[in-house]
């Protein structure tokens, strides 16, 4: 079943065109990695996914709706489109449970009670149930990201985006992130993930994306990708960075 | 000149500056309230994609900066409200309404142009990842703006909007000028009765300095209380 499924996608900032008809579909439970050289259009599409950036013209269809038309009310959608930013984005006026716990109690009428049980579950299966009172603060870079990450959860989304989740991460916090990334993409969550860690997108992916110049110049499962790349471009890409 | 006996009759009429004090206080309360309403009013409506409220909204402000209180504060009074004949009473058995209210209104709408920067500039200085991680969730504009931008956005100006309040105590004095019973009606009233303005001017500024000075130290210590532990 599809889940997302991208017709022509384009999108300019200003004269630089960053997205030149992209046309994709993500099935339902795929774990799909998406790699590339900076500014080839990775995050700009993984952005257009939840209309983050709206492009300028395609279609974007979420199980099976069209986002992209009007009347389209983009806010439901995203409730069940979790995503997860480079920069963790944790709100840090408010605990660490009132992160987890501010947009189901606001958006899906979930009590205090409810929320607060969820927001425990959560913080032990990524082991920041310790820091529940916590404010942001005081976390660690790492734990601010599996923060983000549980905080996208709460919303109990179809979907997960990931955007460069590790990137902005000490070398040593980058593990315990990408753990919490691979037990969740394991429980059969359908994810997205923009990453420059290679190892890993070969770990986890059904299918590895390439994605340069603006366009998806080549996509196989990863044990092909990595090892027989066609694409010149895609070629030179893994000698740089394998 | 001043002199001893000139402050002991001055302040056989102390009372006068006391119900100042309480009448510069109450202008300056009721000033902040609802400026500080009209100023998030306004700086929403600058960063708004609405044009034309983004347009009425720059003008006001710009209006409000280029022109002076005083100015300001007589067209409230002679212009805006002299087709009204407002209720005659007074507040805490003294403060006349009819000139209170003029006062309230002018020294709010001055205040909530200034205010609206200062809010604005605490918007901006709001990393647009909170507003991208907000929406991500599914929150709307607004609930992201009520509940996200502006608690941020607030605390990290309270500094100025402090400022702001002292700067309205202390402006607040124009009002005497339309018969607004505040602390320096009081000096004008003292003078009045013993025909010496010296000193009861030095009481008005030794009192505007008790209520600004002590104003601005609490606020900052409750800025730090606010700021501790929560560094980014």
């Amino acid at each position: 079943m599809e889940m997302i499924k991208t017709v022509n996608l384009h999108k300019s900032f200003g004269d630089l065109q960053v997205l030149k008809g992209v046309s994709e579909t993500i099935e339902k439970g795929e774990v799909v990695s998406i790699i590339g050289p900076s500014g080839g259009g990775k995050s700009t599409f993984l952005r257009c996914l939840n209309l983050l950036e709206k492009p300028e013209s395609g279609q974007i269809f979420f199980e099976g709706k069209e986002i992209t038309g009007k009347h389209v009310d983009i806010d439901l959608h995203r409730q069940k489109m979790g995503m997860v930013f480079q920069h963790f984005n944790v709100f840090p006026h408010l605990s660490v449970a009132e992160n987890i716990t501010m947009a189901p109690m606001l958006l899906k009428g979930k009590t205090q009670a409810e929320a607060n049980d969820m927001a425990r579950e959560l913080l032990n299966r990524v082991g920041l149930i310790e820091k529940y009172d916590e404010m942001p603060g005081k976390l660690s870079g790492g734990q601010k990201q599996r923060l983000a990450i549980v905080r996208a959860l709460a919303m109990e989304p179809d979907v997960m985006l990931f955007d460069e989740p590790t990137s902005a991460l000490d070398p040593e916090m980058v593990g315990e992130v990408l753990d919490v990334i691979k037990g969740l993409v394991d429980t059969g969550m359908t994810s997205v993930i923009v990453t420059h860690e290679m190892r890993f997108a070969r770990e986890v992916s059904d299918r590895v994306l390439f994605m340069a110049e603006g366009n998806i110049l080549e996509q196989a499962p990863p044990a092909d990708l990595f090892d027989h790349p066609n694409h010149p471009r895609l070629q030179d890409f893994l000698s740089k960075v394998l | 000149m001043l002199s001893i006996s000139g402050f002991q009759k001055a302040f056989e009429y102390i009372d006068l500056i006391k119900q100042g004090m309480i009448c510069t206080l109450s202008l300056s309360a009721l000033t902040v309230l609802f400026g500080f309403i009209l100023a998030l009013v306004l700086a929403i409506c600058r960063l708004s994609n609405f044009k034309a409220a983004k347009f009425l909204a720059t003008v006001y402000v710009e209006v409000i900066r280029a022109t002076p209180l005083l100015v300001q504060l007589f067209i409230v009074y002679n212009i805006l409200l002299a087709g009204i004949s407002l209720p005659k009473f007074r507040l805490f058995g003294f403060i006349r309404f009819e000139r209170f209210l003029p006062g309230v209104i002018a020294l709010s709408l001055n205040s909530g142009a200034y205010l609206s920067e200062i809010i604005r500039s605490g918007i901006q200085s709001i990393d647009g990842g909170q507003t991208e991680a907000a929406r991500s969730l599914g929150m709307t504009q607004w609930q992201n703006m009520q509940l996200i931008v502006l608690p941020q956005a607030i605390k990290n100006v309270l500094p100025a909007i402090a400022n702001e309040f002292v700067t309205i105590i202390k402006e607040s004095s124009i009002c005497y000028t339309i018969g607004v019973q505040e602390i320096m009606y009081g000096v004008n009233s003292i003078k009045g009765a013993t025909f010496s303005i010296g000193e009861p001017l030095i009481i008005a500024a030794v009192v505007y300095f008790c209520l600004t000075f002590p104003t601005s130290k609490i606020i900052a210590y409750f800025e730090r209380r606010m700021s501790r532990g929560d560094r980014r």
